[in-house]
């Protein structure tokens, strides 16, 4: 297997749409042309992964995406031992992979990793540019093309989920939230395929969830199920049943939530 | 077959005259028993009814039932007994819900027979509302409540006590605003971004509860119910909260009445809740379908001042409704003309102004003093007003401090984030001088909350029963820790030792795994071994490291009713002053140490009860808390005193618990005793209370263990707790070394 052939399941054969809410491509490629790592913050559904995706196949880099969750190891992210017929060899992981042939590593909720897993992107996001693989003994050089991307969601804001100052203060930051309602209704029409006034009806409704932030739900109705209940709607469904299925219901189960929520939907609906 | 078929012809033919018999029979037995003349005549009239409806036995029932309540009470209550039978029977409608009825009223005679008139009188209003079982729940919630105490049982069966109201409400199972709340307060800030403090409007001056909604100075208050729109109580306090809201967005400055007649003030108020409303719809439209339904004015009828506000409403506010009046077509054409100005303030003064005066030169009726706006969700635009302060209606601004001092929930679990991060927000946007709490004296309880109480004779759960107030601890000893240090000195160090053990224990190797960080190498070996043999390897060739697994919060709740305060042994070992409470403090102490150090949750709250009115609790540290110099002094502030109300106690404190986010959660009860209460006389009712909370709080995930002192304890506590549920710890001296030893083997 050829090295660039490990790498090319992972180029965007398709362009993932995005709707610029600022010059934040901008902002990124500047970021890409000297090689910074780059971190996005932001609520959950606000448009991250897909900016990432967006981003990567406008400069053309093979993307690897890992989701980070609490079990991972940093085994998972640079590889392993395996035992073969032959003894042992050595298995690349996601972030070796991207880091011996130039992709975009993009790390999925980050601070969902342990912290002592995170510490490994440290000599990788310095002007080092290194992977010192412990247990095999080799140090990666990263590829001139390499760079990491990490998203953070800092809503969560919880001690334990927090990264390291040192971390913190490698990256350069975009910030995202939900775009402005008019261009937020644009993109909802156009991903759901819907008209633009109801479009609209859905954003107002998600404005009034978002109202209820940290007081009794961690985060309003995103983007993203916003676009979920506009599909829906667009299949044939009520505004009504549609917030229900798509957001009303995934998001809380406290009784009292889901009545505001089902009254705020009445209200715009 | 012949046989019995001729006896049910036998008893069809001989049927009703042999029931008439019988019936004559018993009415001669109720007029020879020296009744009077009204007993016998209102069975006269009622028996042959029932007869015909429900049958020849529960016309006999009836005898039977009116002889006793006469017996018990007067011979008129056993009448008018009768007398509401007939209705009843058709309200009943079956032999067996009206047999109960009637065990119901002869079962109140004999333990308070003062209740059954009063009860009787309002029979039909009651059933209507409550329904035959639930009726029965109220009533004996009543019993159980007056204890006795005629004088509180004749005014809860009047329903001149609050609570009997209250009670009624629950048992109706209508909403209110207490059972609303929190979904209102939600549904306020999904609307409107924010929410300004919501309150129970208090009962006016002579008793009747407040009619409409209202806000100013920044408070929300709510009438504690809206009668007459049962099943659609939810509705209404939507629709009022959404209205209020409208005026809070979309309102101005308050207008100043100047030279305002009453009539022209209630006519621009009337317009400006249009002129809200419009604006509000422009961004909700969905709201119209929750306001429109209140509109049920018709457009014809007689042109009373208050049949023409009512239209005028609903045709600001609803396109098709037909405007047959002058009056309210010129209204409507003015503000519709008013469009470009909608967002002023300054439209709804105009309007008003000229319509006002129209209306007052059609020389119409209007009396301010009766005036209750319509519909029922609008408020009482009392909030729009500069008003000049009228004593009448103090209720509307001066004694909200009484109602954040009661208002339990909404003080405690509301927006507990808000409250730390937003303080100065929230101190910015309210006037302090509204919803200051009340200063509480060392000494006087907050109430912080009701429970539910469990009764097993009747079997039903009473809602709120038992009232929880908060009271600060008296005042500590600062030293204590160090005192503390000097007693159990080589006990707080084998404490350490102890945790250390615990802590120490926790990151394991985990070998011959499936997963892992690096490869296990005697089992990769192994596995080599095994595939050079041609055999099928062990797959499992990684190590790994556990992941600290300590997930547990304990809620400690310390009985320090009166027994606390006796002596440690009762003398003879020459324990003198140390009574039990101090060797609690010790214990307490060194196990809030013990879980300090391995960093799990703690929470201690001391208890004791005086009656059901006063579940007396001292938070002698909250989960946020620290373990600091004030937990100590808190501890040793501490007096003995009163009983032991245990279930409501333990609910209390699960509670709090269910708040916790910990895989493990655990009440843990100290008591020295068997439940008992001042107002309780059935030993087992506390008993089966509280076992039911513990059975309540299991199934919520959270356990119970009670550890029970001296050797009298412990009998009652196996049937609350379960055999595996408590220990019994008779050395008391003991305590504080067992405690903390206790929990680390708990929790390993």
């Amino acid at each position: 297997m050829t090295a660039s052939s490990l790498l090319d399941a992972y180029l965007l054969d398709h362009e993932p749409k995005w709707h610029p809410t600022g010059d934040e491509t901008a902002l990124f490629s500047a970021a890409y042309d000297v090689r910074l790592p780059v971190m996005l913050k932001g609520p959950t559904g606000c448009g991250k992964t897909r900016f990432v995706e967006h981003m990567a196949w406008r400069l053309q880099r093979p993307l690897v995406t890992v989701s980070c969750h609490e079990d991972m190891t940093a085994s998972d992210l640079v590889g392993r031992y395996l035992l073969g017929p032959e003894g042992t060899h050595w298995q690349d992981g996601p972030l070796t992979l991207a880091v011996r042939y130039g992709g975009i590593c993009y790390l999925d909720e980050i601070v969902e990793a342990r912290q002592d897993t995170t510490v490994i992107i440290h000599a990788l996001t310095d002007d080092r540019r290194i992977l010192p693989l412990e247990k095999k003994g080799e140090l990666v050089r990263a590829h001139p093309d390499f760079q990491l991307v990490i998203s953070y969601n800092p809503g969560y804001q919880s001690v334990l989920k927090d990264l390291k100052e040192s971390t913190k203060q490698r990256f350069c930051a975009l910030d995202f939230d939900y775009p402005a309602a008019q261009v937020e209704a644009g993109i909802v029409a156009a991903e759901a395929a819907i008209p633009q006034t109801s479009a609209e009806t859905l954003v107002r409704i998600a404005e009034k969830s978002r109202n209820l932030r940290g007081q009794g739900l961690n985060e309003g109705a995103s983007t993203r199920m916003l676009i979920h209940a506009g599909r829906l709607m667009a299949g044939g469904l009520s505004v009504s049943a549609a917030c229900k299925l798509a957001m009303i219901t995934p998001m809380t189960d406290d009784p009292e939530i889901r009545a505001a929520l089902t009254a705020a939907v009445d209200a715009c609906a | 077959m012949p046989a019995p078929e001729t006896g049910a012809m036998a008893a069809r033919a001989t049927g009703p005259a042999g029931a008439d018999a019988r019936i004559a029979k018993a009415h001669a037995r109720l007029a020879g028993a020296g009744y009077g003349v009204s007993v016998p005549r209102a069975y006269g009239q009622a028996a042959p009814i029932v007869a015909d409806a429900l049958g020849t036995e529960q016309a006999l029932a009836l005898a039977d039932a009116a002889s006793r309540i006469a017996i018990r009470t007067r011979p008129r209550i056993a009448a008018q007994f009768l007398d509401l039978s007939v209705p009843m029977a058709r309200r009943l409608a079956g032999p067996e819900p009206f047999g109960r009825w009637i065990a119901l009223l002869v079962g109140v005679s004999k333990p308070a027979p003062d209740a059954v008139e009063p009860l009787l009188e309002r029979m039909e209003m009651l059933h209507e509302r409550l329904g035959l079982v639930a009726l029965d729940a109220w009533v004996q919630s009543g019993l159980r409540l007056a204890a006795g105490d005629a004088t509180r049982r004749r005014a809860y069966f009047t329903l001149d006590l609050a609570e009997a109201v209250r009670l009624l409400e629950r048992h109706a199972g209508e909403d209110t605003f207490q059972s609303l709340e929190g979904e209102l307060r939600a549904t306020y800030r999904a609307l409107w971004g924010h929410v300004p403090p919501i309150r129970e409007a208090l009962a006016q001056a002579k008793g009747h509860a407040a009619l409409r909604a209202s806000f100013g100075a920044g408070v929300i208050q709510l009438p504690s119910s809206y009668s007459g729109f049962r099943g659609r109580e939810r509705l209404v306090y939507q629709a009022a909260l959404a209205h209020i809201g409208a005026h809070m967005a979309y309102g101005g400055k308050r207008f100043e009445p100047g030279q305002l007649k009453p009539l022209q003030i209630a006519v621009v108020s009337l317009i400006e809740d249009a002129r809200v409303e419009t604006l509000a719809l422009r961004e909700m439209p969905g709201l119209k379908r929750l306001w429109l339904p209140f509109h049920d004015v018709s457009p014809d009828g007689m042109a009373t001042t208050p049949s023409l506000f009512g239209r005028l409403a609903r045709a600001l506010i609803d396109p098709d409704f037909p405007l047959r009046h002058g009056w309210v077509r010129k209204g409507v054409e003015m503000f519709r003309a008013g469009q470009g100005q909608i967002d002023t303030p300054a439209l709804s003064r105009h309007i008003g102004n000229i319509l006002g005066n129209d209306l007052g030169q059609t020389r119409v009726q209007f009396n301010a003093r009766d005036y209750v706006v319509q519909p029922v969700y609008r408020d009482d635009n009392l909030g729009l007003w500069e008003l000049p302060p009228d004593p009448h209606q103090g209720q509307q601004h001066h004694h909200i401090d009484i109602a954040t001092h009661d208002l339990r929930r909404s003080e405690e679990t509301d927006r507990p984030q808000e409250r730390k991060t937003e303080r100065s927000e929230r101190d910015t946007d309210i006037p302090p001088e509204t919803v200051a709490p009340m200063p509480v004296a060392s000494g006087v309880g907050r109430i912080v909350g009701q429970v539910p109480e469990y009764d097993h004779l009747a079997g039903i759960e009473r809602p709120d029963w038992v009232t929880i107030k908060e009271y600060d601890p008296g005042p500590g000893d600062p030293l204590f820790w160090r005192k503390l240090e000097d007693r159990h000195g080589a006990l707080l160090a084998r404490i350490r030792a102890l945790v250390r053990a615990a802590a120490l224990g926790r990151h394991r190797r985990l070998k011959r795994q499936a997963e892992g960080e690096r490869l296990d190498l005697d089992a990769a070996i192994e596995a080599s071994i095994a595939l050079r043999a041609q055999r099928t390897p062990d797959h499992r060739v990684y190590e790994g490291v556990s992941i600290p697994d300590r997930s547990i919060a304990v809620h400690l709740l310390l009985d320090i009713s009166q027994s606390t305060g006796d002596p440690v042994g009762g003398g003879p070992n020459g324990a003198g002053d140390v009574t039990v409470l101090n060797m609690l403090r010790d214990a307490t102490a060194l196990l809030a140490h013990a879980m300090d150090r391995l960093g799990d949750p703690l929470a201690i709250t001391a208890f004791a009860s005086d009656g059901r009115e006063d579940l007396r609790v001292v938070p002698v540290k909250r989960f946020e808390d620290a373990l600091t110099p004030l937990t100590g002094m808190a501890l040793s502030g501490l007096r003995a005193g009163y009983s032991t109300r245990i279930g409501a106690a333990i609910r209390h404190a699960g509670a709090a618990l269910g708040q916790v986010a910990c895989h493990r959660r655990l009440v843990l009860v100290v008591t020295d005793g068997a439940p008992s209460d001042i107002d309780v006389s059935d030993p087992a009712y506390l008993v089966m209370d509280a076992r039911r909370a513990v059975q309540l709080l299991n199934a919520q995930g959270i356990d119970v263990f009670c550890i029970a002192l001296g050797q009298t304890a412990g009998q009652r506590q196996g049937e609350i707790f379960s055999k595996r549920g408590f220990v019994q710890i008779d050395r008391l001296d003991a305590l504080p070394e067992k405690l903390p030893a206790l929990y680390l083997k708990m929790t390993r």
